[in-house]
């Protein structure tokens, strides 16, 4: 296999190959050429200059799947994303040739119910980066709808713009659940969803922030970063009710909105369990298809289960967070990357890895 | 028994129906507090037999709630004031009223926020240990008595209890003229909730249950089409297929007034993206379900305890016609010993005993 770097074709008006991370098998990303398509009116050219790895690519990596997306032929990884933009097409107005854009990676039809009503984010046709079939981003060009590209404020780089995607989720999971200056909010899970969910909730105004988890150095990084206590559980579903108590005695009043960031038997059930009557349940975490719970007694109280999926017009949100400083994602980028086929490999084994990493980025 | 005068109840000795053991209620005397400032004295007329009344009967027990000792059961009711309070201004003697069953605190944050139904210190009917209103008079406070209209019976006023679970479930799953709403269950709640479903707007209404009869019931009350369902997990794919057909469009809202592991499995399955499912029903404590996929879709589950503020829309959707609860009384008991079991004991069997109703 030819050195990526020194291949020079003469495509592209001249510019060099167009290479990005495929993934061709369980275990096996390789960086090989990659086609764009052909710019239309609306859409522009990015190069892109970071990309952070999430759980889902790292599933995608280890399995050639993740819940109902099936890779059937190689694909591109990678979806949390900012660059430069090189080229615009012809009716792009509000960018231009060096911008710096953060990606929004879903292209929704525009056309169904759910588009119509603002839900785009469900909507069925979606062609989202890096879920089979769609290519991501993990490359050194992108082709992209205009209207999907954010401009970075000066002082946000692109670390943080790429940041905004794994940041939407906590931003869309706080909005569903109505986070705000009255509601107490437990989180359950400190690994990068929990810990953004922690940054987006101090951003909304909750007064009282909790977080579980069984790592103690990962509850550590969520005191860093503004969780007012931190209770360390099992994964002993035994341990639940007294679990319950104590992560209701952390709070001191009643919990008003629970974000399950992990998604097991056990979290939901604490999660059911812990919050207060009229209170929010937040499942987040995706970790089991079925599960096993006390889902009446909680109705019975009440307390509603809300369901996230991804986010919908969260990028304007997270980057004015950004740009304000009422949130830091700096920390949470722990380790950083080069593209190239031996900086992949390590980068994905070292997400995969989890423990001190939190989120892995490269820089290209 | 009956011969002894009382002052307090205006001389007849009041007599209830007592839960004294399991399967064993007995009519004996219920002596009545003394009427407060804001409460009224009722005599019964028309008491409905609930779900949870025949819990007790049978278990001493419903959910988390033990009667530790002998209870006058029943809640579902509508009478006569005979007597107001000193501070009463909007009843007199003689009105008519349904009576909303549970007294809250007023103090706490979920009553001060219009939780009402939330309230830790609530007493409810016939939920131990405060006593029940299958009695000749009860005493209860004045503002959760609500005056019938003279074109609405008695006991299409006791009706309005479990109208108002289904009239709360709507509100909390948002049933308007937009939504199209499943109804798992053709019981006397999954009835009422197809009833209220209709009177919120729904465009079209699918109930399902086992019981081919109590569909045909459904059918009557307006259900746009009804679907016959297995008590089998292995049949739920099949089922959710036959429910889509059914609905012709998507489900936007599931109210589950089954409340088992099979009926979430498929109101979670079945809901569109971004709809909602309610759980109605008490059916199953735990359960396994899909829940993920379900939240992954946004697909919400919403809760609801008995219900709040729901007396006066009640009243009104019987007024108006828009809800019409008279079909749903299949059987009516007097007030005697013998009578009160037998009503229980119709009401216990289910199938084509849908709201049974004593007539005091």
């Amino acid at each position: 296999m030819a050195d990526s770097a020194e291949i020079m074709v003469q495509k592209n008006g001249g510019e060099e190959e167009n290479m990005a991370a495929w993934l061709l098998g369980v275990n096996t990303l390789r960086i090989q050429p990659y086609q764009l398509p052909p710019l239309g009116p609306h859409d522009v050219k990015v190069g892109i200059k970071a990309l952070g790895i999430c759980g889902s690519d790292v599933h995608h990596f280890k399995t050639m799947r993740c819940a109902n997306f099936i890779v059937k032929k190689p694909m591109v990884i990678g979806h949390e994303c900012a660059g430069i933009i090189e080229a615009v097409g012809s009716e792009v107005k509000n960018l231009a040739p060096g911008d710096r854009v953060a990606l929004e990676p879903g292209i929704s039809c525009s056309r169904c119910d759910l588009c119509k009503n603002g839900r785009y984010n469900l909507c069925s046709q979606m062609r989202f980066f890096g879920s089979p079939p769609t290519n991501g981003s993990l490359a050194n060009k992108v082709v992209h709808p205009a209207s999907l590209c954010y401009k970075l404020p000066e002082n946000v780089s692109l670390e943080e713009g790429a940041m905004c995607e794994p940041l939407s989720v906590g931003v869309h999971a706080c909005r569903r659940a109505q986070v705000g200056p009255e509601t107490s909010v437990l989180i359950l899970g400190a690994g990068p969803i929990g810990l953004i969910t922690l940054l987006a909730a101090r951003a909304f105004g909750a007064p009282r922030v909790v977080m579980t988890d069984v790592d103690e150095s990962r509850l550590a990084i969520a005191k860093s970063l503004g969780a007012d206590e931190l209770i360390q559980v099992s994964t002993e579903m035994k341990d639940a009710s007294d679990e319950v108590v104590k992560v209701q005695t952390a709070m001191g009043t009643g919990i008003d909105v629970t974000f399950d960031c992990v998604g097991y038997n056990k979290t939901m059930t604490t999660a059911l369990n812990a919050t207060r009557s009229g209170g929010k349940v937040c499942l987040i975490g995706l970790a089991l298809s079925e599960m096993t719970v006390p889902l009446t007694p909680a109705a019975a109280r009440e307390v509603d289960v809300i369901g996230i999926f991804r986010y919908r017009n969260t990028w304007p949100l997270c980057l004015d967070f950004l740009k304000t400083g009422k949130i830091d994602v700096k920390p949470l980028i722990t380790h950083r990357f080069k593209f190239t086929q031996e900086g992949v490999d390590a980068a994905f084994e070292t997400s995969a890895r989890g423990g001190n990493a939190i989120k892995v980025m490269f820089n290209l | 028994m009956g011969s002894q005068g009382d002052a307090k109840n205006g001389g007849e000795e009041n007599m209830a129906a007592w839960l004294v053991a399991v399967n064993t209620l007995k009519i004996q005397p219920f002596e009545l507090p003394s009427l407060g400032p804001h409460d009224v004295r009722v005599r019964m007329k028309a008491v409905g037999i609930c779900g949870s009344d025949v819990h007790y009967l049978k278990t001493l027990r419903c959910a988390h709630f033990v009667v530790e000792e002998p209870m006058v059961i029943g809640h579902e009711c509508a009478g006569i004031i005979e007597e107001i309070g000193s501070e009463v201004t909007h009843l007199v003697p003689g009105d008519r009223v349904a009576l909303e069953p549970g007294i809250s605190c007023w103090r706490c944050s979920y009553c001060k926020q219009g939780s009402y139904n939330l309230c830790p210190e609530m007493k409810f009917f016939a939920t131990p240990p405060v006593h029940g209103s299958l009695a000749n008079q009860v005493v209860h406070p004045a503002d959760l008595c609500f005056k019938l209209p003279d074109d609405i019976s008695l006991e299409e006023g006791a009706m309005c209890e479990p109208l108002s679970v289904g009239v709360h479930a709507c509100r909390r799953a948002n049933v308007g003229p937009e939504t199209n709403v499943l109804i798992m269950g053709a019981g006397p709640i999954g009835l009422v909730a197809l009833l209220a479903a209709r009177a919120f707007g729904a465009p079209r209404v699918v109930i399902v249950d086992v019981d081919e009869f109590r569909l045909s019931v459904a059918k009557d009350l307006g259900a746009s089409e009804t679907v016959q369902v297995s008590t089998k997990a292995e049949d739920v794919a099949g089922e959710v297929d036959l429910i889509k057909k059914a609905m012709g469009e998507a489900v936007d809202i599931t109210l589950d007034c089954a409340g088992f592991t099979k009926t979430m499995t498929t109101a979670l399955n079945v809901t569109r993206p971004g709809g909602k499912v309610c759980l109605v029903g008490m059916g199953h404590n735990e359960m396994t379900v899909p829940l993920t996929p379900a939240a992954a879709r946004e697909v919400d589950v919403v809760g609801v305890f008995r219900y709040k503020n729901t007396w006066p829309l009640c009243i009104d959707f019987l007024r108006s016609g828009k809800i019409d609860v008279k079909p749903l009384i299949t059987h009516r008991f007097g007030f005697s010993q013998k009578e009160v079991e037998d009503a229980f004991e119709t009401s216990a069997r289910g199938g084509s005993a849908i709201k049974v109703m004593f007539n005091l």
